[in-house]
Parts: C-alpha cells; structure tokens; sequence
C-alpha cells in the first residue's frame, strides 16, 4: 500500500468515526440549539474533514465543508440561530458528506456527486436568509425534521446516486438577483423532486433483486445496504431506533456487500476490554471449579445414567470458555508492526550520529501480542537495539578489514513458538567477547574472581544485563551508561518473558525475547508441598522427574543431583517458603526443572497435582512484592494458591540454607510423655453413630482415661490437626460419612507425629478383603461389632500400653 | 407483628434522637474485643464480617499475616490483630469473626476474637489519643468515652497500610 493509500484510510476511519459522534451531537443540538459546545464540536468536524479533504484534493468534499464550516462558524459565533430549518439544511450537507466519503472510500475520488444545490442552501444559511428561504429550497426537508427515519435514508440515497445533473456549472450565486436565485432554487428544487421519483422505482427494484441475493443480511434496511453508498448513513436510523440487532445486521451487511479497503474496525476503550478480560478470568475460575465437582460427582455416582448428560455438558462448557478467551484475547492483540516501526528511523539517525552503515531488516511485522505487552517492550527493544548499533557493529573501516560487507545489517524478526512470542535481534557485527565481558565484571565488582571462573558462557553473556555493567569506554550519546540493558531484562521479565542470548566473536550476535502471549491467563504446573499447593508457571518447567532421596548429593553445602548429562543444583521449595513439615516426607520427592534462559534449578516438591489453568490475581497493595511469589489463582475448590516467581525464586536459591532432604523425624516425640494417672491417657472414638460412640465410651469409662469424639473422619482429623491433645489410640468406625475409616487411616500416617499412633478399627465390616483394607491403610487391631467391652478395653489398654497400676 | 415492631422502632429512633440530637455530630463505630481490650472502627470503613473460612498461608511476611483468602474472586490478605497487637495467637473459636475493612483501593480482612456491637458515639466524646500513642506511627484515633468504659478507635487507614 503507497503512503497516499495509507493516508486515505486514515482520513477515512478518521472521517467516519466523526460523523458517527456527529450524528449523536446533531440530534441533541436540535434540542438545544444554543449549546456552544456541540457547535464546537460540530464544527470541528466540518473543519477537520475541510482540512484533511483539502490535502487529499478531493475538490469537490473540500468545497462542501467549506460552505459548512461558514454556516457553522456563524452559528457558533451566535450571528445565527440555528432553526429546524437550517437544521436541515446541516442535516443534508453532511448526509452528502457521508455520500462523499461513501464514494472516496469505493472509487478513492469524489466526483459523481453534486453538492452544488446544498452548497447554494448553506450560502443563504450564511446570509441569514436561511430561514426565510429554506422551506422553500429544502423539499425534503420538512420531513426529515419530523425525523422519519426512512425519509432520511432515502434521502441520503437520492442524494448520492445523483448524476451531476449540473456538474461543474456551479452558478455564481453571489451576483444572482433574488428573481434570480428564486429561479435557480425553483429549477433545482425540480429537477430533485424528478431525481426523487425515479430514484425510489429505482430502487424498489434493486430491493427485490437484493433479496434473491442475500437474504440473511435481511430486514428492512436491505435495499439500503445494497446500494453501497447509503451503507453509513443506514446505521444512523437504525441506532437512532436504538435497535442493536438491526444495526449489527446492517453493519454486517455492509462488508459483505463490498470489497472495500477501509478497515473494518471500532474503536473500543480498552478499559472495556480489560473488563471483560477479567470476566473471562472469572469464567475460567468458575470452569475449572465446574471440572472439579463434575470429577468429584463421577466418583460418587459411578455409572449412573445422569452423568453422562452432565460430563457433556461440562465439556461444552469448557470448550467455549476456552474459546471465548481465545476470543477476547484475541481483541486485545496488536500486530507488533507497531512497535516495529518505528526502528527504521531510528536505524537510520543512529547510523548517522555513529558513522556506521546499518541496514535493518524487519520479518513478521504481523505477529500479534497483547496489548499490554506491546506497550511493555517498546523500550526493551529500543535499548537492544540502540546497543547492537553502537557495541555491536563495527565502523565500515574494521567491516572491510574483516572481510565482512561494509553495511551491518541487523534483524528483527517476530515468531510465534508455541504459546510464546519470540522477537528476534540479530547482528551480524562483533559478537560478544567473553572473557572481556568477565574482565569488565570483575573491574566493576559486580562478580566475584570464582563466580568468573565458574561461569557458563551463556552466563557469561548474561553479565551485559547486570545494572552497572557497561562495555563502552568511552559513555556515548548512544549507549555505554551501563543502564540500558538492565532495564531491558526488567521490562521483558515484568511481561514474564524470558531473554536468551547467543553470540560468536566476529559473527554476530543474536538475543531471543520469548514472551507470552498474554498475562492474564497460564498454563500451571501445580505442585505440593506438605499441605501447601503452588503453581508454576508452565513457560518456565522444562521438565519433572522423580528421585529417591539417595539420588541428591550436597556439594560445597548445597544440594545437586545428577541430571542426564549436567549437575542441577537443587532446592527445596519448602526452604523458600518457610514451610513447616508436618508430614512426613515420603521416600520419593519431585525435582522440577525450571529454566530461564540459560540457568536452571531444580526445585524439589513433595508431590505434582497436575498442570491447570490459572488466572492471575495481584496480591493487591498490602502484600505485593513478597519475594518468590508472583501473584495468586484461585483454584477450582475456591481456595487461593499462590504462584510462584520463577525469576525470583533463581535468585533466592543462592541464598537459601539447603535443609537436608532426609530430615530427621522427630517421631513420637510428642507421644511419649510420662503418665502419672489414668486421665493422662486420651483415646479418640470416631463413629458416625451417638449410640456406637456411647457404647465404646461407656466400655472405655472404666479404664479412667481421656476420651475424645468425633463424628466422623473429617472432624477427626481435625481434632487431630489443633493439637489440643495427645492421642495415645484412635478407635475409628469404617463406614462413616464425609471421610470413612480407610481414608481417615491414611490421611493420619502422613503426619510424622500421628505415625505411630494406633488406629483400631471398630466396625461391623467382617469380610476378609475388608481387613485386608483395615491393614493396608494402617490400622493395628480390627475389632468387629458386636464386641464386648472386655475385650475391647483389654485392647485399648494394649495398644496404650496401659499401666496395669492405674486401674482402680 | 409489624406494628409492634414499628412501635419499637420509633421508640428507639425517638430514645436516639433525644440521646444525640445532631446527627451529624454522631459517629457510628463497630466495636470489637480483641484480648482484653474493646476496639473499635467506623461502621462505613467495614465492607463485611464474615465467619472464618480456609485461607493460604503466605510466606516471607510478618507472623501476623496469616495470609490470603478468596472473597468471592477477590484475593484479599488476612490479619491477625492479636498478633498484630502483640498478643498471644489463640486458636478461632465460634466467636472469632473476619472483619473485612476498606479503604479506597485498600482491602483487608482482620482476624478479631469477638464483635460486640455497633456502637453511635457522640463525635464530642471522642478524645484524642494519649500522648504516648499519638504521631504518624499509631494506629490510635481516638478514644471514645462511654458511660461504663472507654474504646479505642482504631485508624483504618494505618491499619491497612503495609509496614513491613
């Protein structure tokens, strides 16, 4: 598209976007004819499209916003009233202007149009006569100040399809007597009201041809729609019916009728958007709690007809979210072209100001980011890019020497990878020097002499991101302050973006900015840690895998493991987090490798739930900031998970004491405290039934000691979880609702101090596969009811290692 | 019924207006205990008392932010005053009651042992904080004066102002 293209559709989204406020603010001056303010706003519009017509030399638009412009000045100097009739008069004049832009944007000229009688009409408007004159000069005037929707589009049609019947001998009005121009108006006026009659036959036939042709562009605004010109000024009935189907019909109707090149576009506050971002982020949170009973509903009711009907649903239900924030994400994006640009000129002053050749390649200008985004690394790449012309390529003189062409050429190209965004910065000019890059580290402090030696050259390059870091000697009105850079990765790490960098001396370098596409919604691996759940932002996992404990080796304090071919340095997330360990650690945990550009770690986690979506939520003011932790989801059971900071959680990983995997479990500890008396003993009785639980506790009484109840596994645990007691035995009953024996069991031998703790199971289960259960979870006696309170006395006080003193 | 219950009413809006008779002068707190001790805040500033529910703890923060909660889709942090007081945590019982406080775009829910009651204190029976506790740095507005004892208005304002 030519610079005089591009131009065009501006002024013409521009124009029309104009006249559609205009049509609002023209209904309202009616009933309020002195507000100076839509005057002004009105006449800005006349102004701003006489101006824009006039560069773009369409004559004939120009000429008409002229006249306007005059009436409307007046007007808005209070030299003239604005009465319905003149009214009108504006009316006309800018429906023609609407007709205008109509064929500029069809045929890119205006010719075909006469605007000559409504010219003559604003110059009386002008004069003053306009409200003597006009009822006279305006035949449809009078109906279209009773506002018959109809007429007006029609009028409007009428106007545009007229055959310049007096193209070009434009009357000089001026000079004219008032015979004269009674004359000129009267022959005018006919020759319309002819126009006027044909057109209508005309169109009645073109109304039923367009039926055959499209009928779902339907309703009564067809015959308009089909007529192309009159397409824009169809919208304006149909909003000031304040009918939204039939205006979305006619919008729909219009870029199907044409091939037109203006953009199909409106303008939306993006506040509107970010809303219903946010709805949509509500959705999925109330999806994926959707999923979640949908799963716990299959378990409970196996094989029932209903849940059939249900998993349907559900799924639907999923595939449209997903969908619909497809969707919406979608609106919020830009091509990245935006940002893109303007490199060019950048290129080009910088190849200037530095005496360098630089030529800039641009790829994938269409590759679309969210918008926030685009905002977000505008400067990021103004920075790297500034840098490659200045550090990165050499002066021609060096190039030649080389043997590299004279002219640098960098390369900005824009991807998709995935769910990522990857923009791409190459040069072709000197590459990064490693050990330089080390040297000027050191002489600045920012690494130690051993973290030099230590160093990765993907480290190494990394250095250039530092704060303070600058390899410029010499500070340049370009770079070399040592700020650019840092702020670079800031930005890109603010968007959860991630910076690779590669690079051979005297080939060139090449950075990656990969970015994700959007930021409100991700995919997370969510894992556990003791009670704790986390997400992890998925862009960052490389990849999970399962150790025993005697895979990790602490070097130099810290603990690593072996991974394929490299040593991953480990940390515990329960270390980060300050997480207390109640539970006891299983004999496997999870290592999950997380990468940033070129470091990794890997972060041990007790157990992986899974991979979800998530929506990010801010802490809000009172917590933001916490290190490690980069916002909060909430999670299909309404509770809030947090997530975790990838990029910071790197950094805190150096500093973190590493707790040995295998802790030493204070096991018991708290279980074996001296009994003085019989009350000190405190058993649990868990059984859903009073009448059971009375039983146990009136066969129990005798023995003296504590009895605790509860009414099933849940309250149980409870209990259990406050700490208020010591428990030396649990009788727990199988079949209980909420939480049953079994599970109750299990949950109980997670805790390192529950371990040992004995759980007798008291139930009227007899089967052998019943016990077999009672075993695997954990329980060490099995009592079935009907039970006498002997016996079951005889083994409580066995497993609480009753002293025999204490029965009375 | 519901004449009765009109009746009532006018007789406690006519036993109000005879107790306090600018209205404007009036200000109307939500008292609280917290330990041994009556708080209270401006009713307006409470957006809603809620009993506790699960919440996640947070890390990396002062022992009395015990953490988060989701407040119908908002992640909205909780704070313990009696930590925050320097008391002794005590475990949530029937009584123990989240209060959830605003202020401008600040949200926070706090942990409280008991309510007790919406109070209207005469804006004259307010003192201002003693002298020990006055400053920037307290979170102390006021003292309000009533017949058998006095409460403390706390400053919602620093309360939810992040200090660590």
């Amino acid at each position: 598209m030519d610079e005089f293209q591009e131009i065009l559709q501006d002024f013409l989204v521009e124009s029309f976007e104009l006249i559609e406020q205009l049509d609002q603010d023209l209904v309202e001056l009616e009933t309020r004819p002195d507000d100076l303010e839509l005057l002004n706003r009105i006449f800005r519009v006349a102004h701003t499209v006489k101006g824009a017509s006039s560069f773009l030399n369409f004559d004939v638009l120009t000429h008409l916003t002229h006249h306007m412009e005059d009436v409307l000045n007046r007007a808005r100097h209070g030299e003239l009233i604005i009465s319905p009739n003149i009214m009108d008069v504006i009316l006309e004049s800018i429906d023609l202007m609407t007709a205008l832009l109509n064929t500029i944007r069809d045929t890119s000229s205006d010719d075909g149009i006469d605007v000559s009688g409504c010219v003559v009409r604003l110059d009386l408007c002008t004069k003053g006569y306009g409200d003597a004159e006009a009822p006279a000069a305006q035949p449809a005037a009078p109906k279209a100040a009773e506002k018959v929707i109809e007429e007006v589009a029609e009028e409007v049609a009428e106007e545009v399809v007229q055959e310049e019947p007096s193209s070009g001998d434009e009357l000089d009005y001026d000079n004219m007597g008032a015979d004269e121009l009674e004359a000129e108006i009267e022959r005018l006026l006919k020759e319309r009201m002819a126009e006027d009659k044909a057109k209508r036959a005309s169109k009645l036939s073109s109304a039923s041809a367009s039926k055959e042709e499209d009928d779902d562009s339907g309703q009564e605004y067809e015959p308009i729609a089909n007529v192309p010109v009159a397409v824009t000024p169809a919208r304006k009935p149909a909003s000031m019916r304040d009918d939204s189907d039939s205006m979305d019909d006619a919008r729909a109707a219009a870029p199907a009728k044409k091939q037109s090149t203006v953009e199909q576009t409106i303008r939306v506050d993006v506040k509107r958007l970010d809303h219903l971002m946010n709805l949509i982020g509500e959705l999925v949170l109330a999806k994926n709690r959707l999923i979640k009973i949908n799963d716990d509903v299959e378990e409970r009711y196996e094989g029932e007809s209903f849940l059939e009907e249900l998993n349907q649903v559900v799924s639907i239900v999923s595939i449209v979210t997903t969908d619909l924030q497809i969707a919406v994400m979608k609106t919020r994006m830009l091509p990245i072209g935006k940002v893109f640009n303007k490199f060019p000129r950048m290129i080009r002053d910088l190849s200037r100001e530095l005496n360098k050749k630089i030529e800039l390649e641009i790829f994938g200008e269409d590759t679309e980011l969210d918008k926030s985004i685009v905002e977000e690394i505008g400067d990021p790449l103004v920075h790297i890019i500034r840098n490659s012309c200045d550090h990165g390529i050499e002066i021609p003189e060096i190039r030649l020497e080389q043997g590299k062409s004279e002219t640098g050429t960098i390369k900005l190209k824009a991807y998709n990878e995935g769910n990522q965004i990857v923009i791409q910065i190459d040069d072709d000019g000197k590459g990064l020097d490693v050990e330089m890059l080390k040297r000027k580290s050191l002489e600045k402090g920012l690494i130690t002499e051993k973290e030099a030696d230590n160093m990765s050259d993907k480290e190494a390059f990394g250095l250039i991101f530092k704060p303070g870091f600058s390899t410029a000697t010499v500070v340049t009105n370009v770079s070399g302050r040592g700020v650019g850079m840092d702020v670079v990765k800031t930005n890109i790490e603010k968007v959860n973006g991630i910076i690779d960098i590669d690079s051979e001396i005297g080939i060139g370098t090449s950075m990656k900015l990969k970015i994700p596409l959007t930021l409100a919604i991700i995919q997370a691996l969510l894992v556990g840690v003791q009670e704790e759940h986390y997400a992890i932002p998925l862009a960052s996992v490389l990849e999970t895998v399962r150790i025993s404990k005697d895979e990790v080796y602490t070097v130099e304090g810290r603990s690593v493991m072996r991974l394929r071919e490299d040593v991953l340095s480990l940390v515990h997330i329960g270390d980060i987090f300050e997480v207390e360990r109640i539970l006891d650690s299983s004999e496997y945990a999870y290592v999950v490798v997380l990468g940033l550009g070129t470091s990794k770690l890997g972060l041990i986690v007790d157990t992986l739930v899974g991979q979800e979506e998530i929506v990010i939520k801010s802490l809000g003011e009172f917590l933001k900031g916490i290190d490690g932790i980069a916002g909060a989801t909430i999670r299909g059971d309404g509770g809030v998970t947090l997530i975790v900071d990838v990029v910071a959680i790197m950094d805190m990983a150096k500093h973190v004491k590493a707790t040995a995997l295998i802790d030493t479990t204070s096991d018991a500890a708290m279980l074996t405290h001296e009994k003085t008396k019989a009350s000190d003993y405190t058993v649990m009785i868990v059984d859903d039934s009073k009448t059971d639980r009375t039983i146990m506790r009136k066969a129990l009484e005798p023995l003296g000691v504590t009895l605790v109840e509860a009414g099933d596994g849940q309250e149980a645990l409870a209990i259990l979880k406050q700490g208020d007691y010591n428990f030396d035995a649990m009788l727990v009953d199988i079949e209980m609702p909420r939480m049953d024996g079994y599970s109750l069991a299990t949950e109980i031998k997670k805790y390192n101090r529950y371990k040992n703790l004995p759980l007798i199971a008291v139930t009227s289960r007899t089967g052998k596969s019943d016990r077999m259960r009672g075993v695997e979870s954990g329980m060490v006696e099995y009592i079935t009811k009907p039970y006498s309170s002997d016996y079951l006395m005889s083994v409580v006080q066995r497993n609480i290692n009753f002293r025999s003193e204490f029965l009375k | 019924m519901s004449d009765k219950l009109k009746q009532i009413i006018k007789k406690q809006t006519q036993k109000e207006n005879e107790n306090l008779d600018h209205a404007d002068d009036v200000v109307q707190l939500v008292g609280f205990i917290i330990g041994d001790e009556e708080y209270a805040v401006p009713i307006l500033s409470i957006q809603e008392i809620i009993k506790p529910f699960p919440w996640t703890r947070v890390p990396q923060v002062p022992k009395y932010i015990v953490g988060v909660f989701n407040m119908r889709g908002a992640v909205i942090p909780l704070i313990d005053l009696r930590l925050k007081f320097g008391l002794s945590p005590k475990k949530h019982n029937e009584d123990t009651r989240f209060i959830v406080m605003r202020e401008g775009d600040d949200i926070a829910g706090f942990v409280i042992d008991r309510l007790t009651m919406a109070i209207r204190i005469k804006k004259s029976d307010i003192g201002p904080a003693p002298d020990t506790a006055s400053g920037d740095e307290t979170a102390i507005d006021g003292v309000g004066k009533q017949a058998d004892k006095i409460i403390t208005i706390l400053k919602v304002k620093k309360l939810l102002q992040r200090d660590f």
